[in-house]
């Protein structure tokens, strides 16, 4: 079995270059040109930012909408959007675009933001280190986890999704590559039982041990 | 004397102090020049004590270089300096000369050192000017603006742009803080030093000889705010909230911060704060020097909550310096102070006296969300504001500098 290499992650943030949002109009027309990079930062890099996990909305669009526009309406919305539910990145932009424009054309007034509450559009670089561990079999799985920082876990369970094989994380992929008749199945199903996007990284590294432990001696 | 890297592992754990010794593998030999307008005092200062130190120690060739300069170049760039943030202020054609004049002629004292640089980091607008002058350097020159230059005051901003402009990248401590530049502006937001005589752990001795001088009760309640007596950090405000709560609760209060006597807005506040006080002895107003550290280190320990009710902040350490102590803060809704105080998880945010009263006296009677709060903010700065980040950000833009500055992905 080729060993599992663990990663660990940490982001350096810099800013987009576009001009910061005062209100939802200016957020949608933002959005739309926005790079990919500046979406992925939004909606999935948040979560391993230096800023506080907040537990109400996932993506950085809805807590500046409910906290600063005060539209909890669109909050809502823009809240439930999942980005690993989307093929890819351009589709996720159109169902923000969607989300924000079925607003607009509900509203008689456009929400604004006050001056220094405006949205900052910004993104990262990824940086990437080998921390030199190696796992060599899935039953191992838990236990490495259990001792991962966050940034292996987001690296591995989230930003892996955006590399080939697209969608799949990267234990997913290696059982998968490994697989040899099946025989890991079991671990690919428990991976695949867990609602990620909603959990704080913390959380996440929690929820993989316990799927992952206790399966050993299962069928 | 420094502090040795390894000395920070207990605190942060061993695949933090990994990932520095990973980027700094990467960087050995990479000389580094650091510019700046002070050996001692002020924050940027503060920041290159520690952190050249730990660079050299991870085989990076660092070296700090400070101008000098008389006192007209300082007022000049302490115009420069309040204008940048917004104060209208006149600089006239012959200031700019000046600043223009310092620089040749530290520029002609660092020139090698400047020329050879593979990064040169220049802090704040003093030394800006270097780089026109560097005609034959070989590096990459990053500007790290350490202040607030969102709204500046334009005719300062119109004479300072082009200069910075011309940089291969610059440095803002939040989003909220920058100007639009044409080159990458990355965010590196500041730290602590957990191993600092303001943030060290403390023997229960210690702590009980400050409040022992201060005559602070251990049986009741204590508010804190660690701040020089400015305006902007509302002191009377604080006593105003305090008095509300003490209407029906038996707290204490102090009121701590640095000397201000020689700044003539700041001696009045202080007069309006000891007014506002009266001769209340639950009210602690502490005028303290500046190398208190640990009496501020021992008072944000014995707090039972934390305020800092600011209207206008930079980032607000002090805020980030009271949650590694485990307590709970009550700030002002500005600036970075919302960056670390979340409704609910480390504190609250408030925008009036009222407000903050409201939140106090909902804290004593939830005991357990003071616990739980404190012990929250306390993992969240471990996470996100010890020098340990500060220093991997800074490597890390500097492998990004020197490989591909708009690389999506870099490994190391």
């Amino acid at each position: 079995m080729i060993p599992f290499e663990v990663k660990d992650c940490t982001l350096l943030a810099r800013m987009s270059g576009l001009p910061p949002a005062f209100n939802l109009r200016e957020l949608r027309e933002r959005i739309a040109v926005c790079g990919e990079n500046v979406l992925f930062h939004h909606f999935c890099e948040t979560t391993l930012r230096g800023t506080f996990d907040n537990p109400d909305y996932r993506n950085d669009f809805a807590v500046w909408s409910k906290l600063y526009l005060g539209d909890r309406v669109v909050s809502e919305r823009l809240g439930i959007l999942d980005p690993y539910a989307f093929p890819s990145l351009g589709e996720l932009r159109a169902a923000t675009l969607e989300v924000i424009d079925e607003r607009l054309g509900e509203s008689t007034m456009i929400p604004w933001a006050r001056p220094g509450d405006e949205f900052f559009f910004m993104e990262a670089t990824t940086v990437v280190f080998d921390t030199g561990i190696r796992i060599t079999h899935p039953r191992e799985l838990a236990a490495f986890i259990g001792a991962m920082t966050v940034g292996s876990v987001y690296f591995h369970f989230l930003e892996a999704r955006r590399r080939p094989p697209i969608g799949k994380d990267d234990f997913t992929a290696w059982l998968l590559e490994n697989g040899n008749g099946g025989k890991n199945r079991k671990y690919i199903d428990a991976l695949a039982s867990i609602d990620f996007y909603f959990h704080t990284l913390p959380h996440l590294r929690s929820e993989l041990v316990k799927v992952l432990s206790g399966l050993e001696g299962s069928k | 004397m420094s502090t040795p890297l390894g000395a920070y592992e207990g605190i942060v754990g061993p695949a933090v102090l990994r990932q520095l010794r990973q980027l700094g593998e990467k960087l050995a030999g990479t000389r580094v020049v650091h510019v700046n307008s002070t050996r001692e005092g002020g924050g940027v200062a503060e920041i290159l004590e520690w952190m050249i130190p730990i660079m050299r120690e991870l085989g990076l060739d660092t070296s700090w270089e400070v101008i000098d300069g008389n006192p007209r170049f300082f007022e000049i760039t302490k115009s420069i300096h309040n204008g940048l943030q917004g104060a209208d202020v006149a600089i006239p054609v012959k200031g700019w000369k000046t600043w223009e004049d310092v620089n040749v002629k530290n520029f002609k004292r660092l020139r090698p050192v400047l020329e050879e640089a593979d990064i040169v980091f220049i802090h704040d607008p003093q030394p800006a000017h270097l780089l026109s002058l560097c005609t034959r350097r070989k590096g990459k020159w990053i500007w790290r603006a350490h202040i607030d230059i969102s709204r500046p005051f334009r005719p300062v901003w119109k004479s300072l742009k082009p200069v910075v402009e011309r940089y291969d990248a610059s440095i803002f401590s939040m989003a909220q803080f920058a100007q639009p530049l044409p080159h990458p502006q990355f965010l590196v937001p500041p730290s602590i030093d957990p191993l600092s005589g303001k943030n060290m752990d403390l023997s229960h001795g210690e702590i009980e000889a400050v409040r022992g001088e201060y005559g602070l009760d251990p049986s009741r309640p204590l508010l804190v705010q660690i701040s020089r007596f400015d305006r902007f950090k509302d002191p009377v405000g604080v006593v105003e909230a305090y008095r509300l709560v003490r209407k029906v609760a038996p707290v204490q209060l102090v009121l701590a911060g640095g000397g201000a006597t020689d700044d003539p807005e700041g001696k009045a506040i202080l007069e309006d704060v000891i007014e506002a006080a009266g001769n209340d002895p639950d009210i602690h107003v502490l005028l303290l020097p500046p190398d208190s550290h640990k009496t501020v280190n021992a008072l944000q320990r014995m707090a039972t909550i934390i305020l800092q009710k600011s209207t206008r902040e930079g980032f607000g350490l002090t805020v980030t310096e009271g949650m590694w102590k485990g307590k709970p803060v009550i700030g002002g809704d500005v600036g970075g102070i919302r960056l670390q105080v979340v409704n609910h998880h480390t504190g609250f945010l408030v925008n009036t006296p009222e407000g903050a009263a409201h939140r106090i006296r909902y804290l004593l009677h939830h005991q357990d969300g003071i616990e739980r709060m404190g012990s929250t903010a306390r993992e969240f700065v471990r996470e996100n504001f010890l020098l340990t980040r500060h220093l991997r950000e800074y490597l890390t833009l500097m492998l990004v500098t020197l490989r591909d500055i708009k690389a999506n992905v870099v490994n190391v």
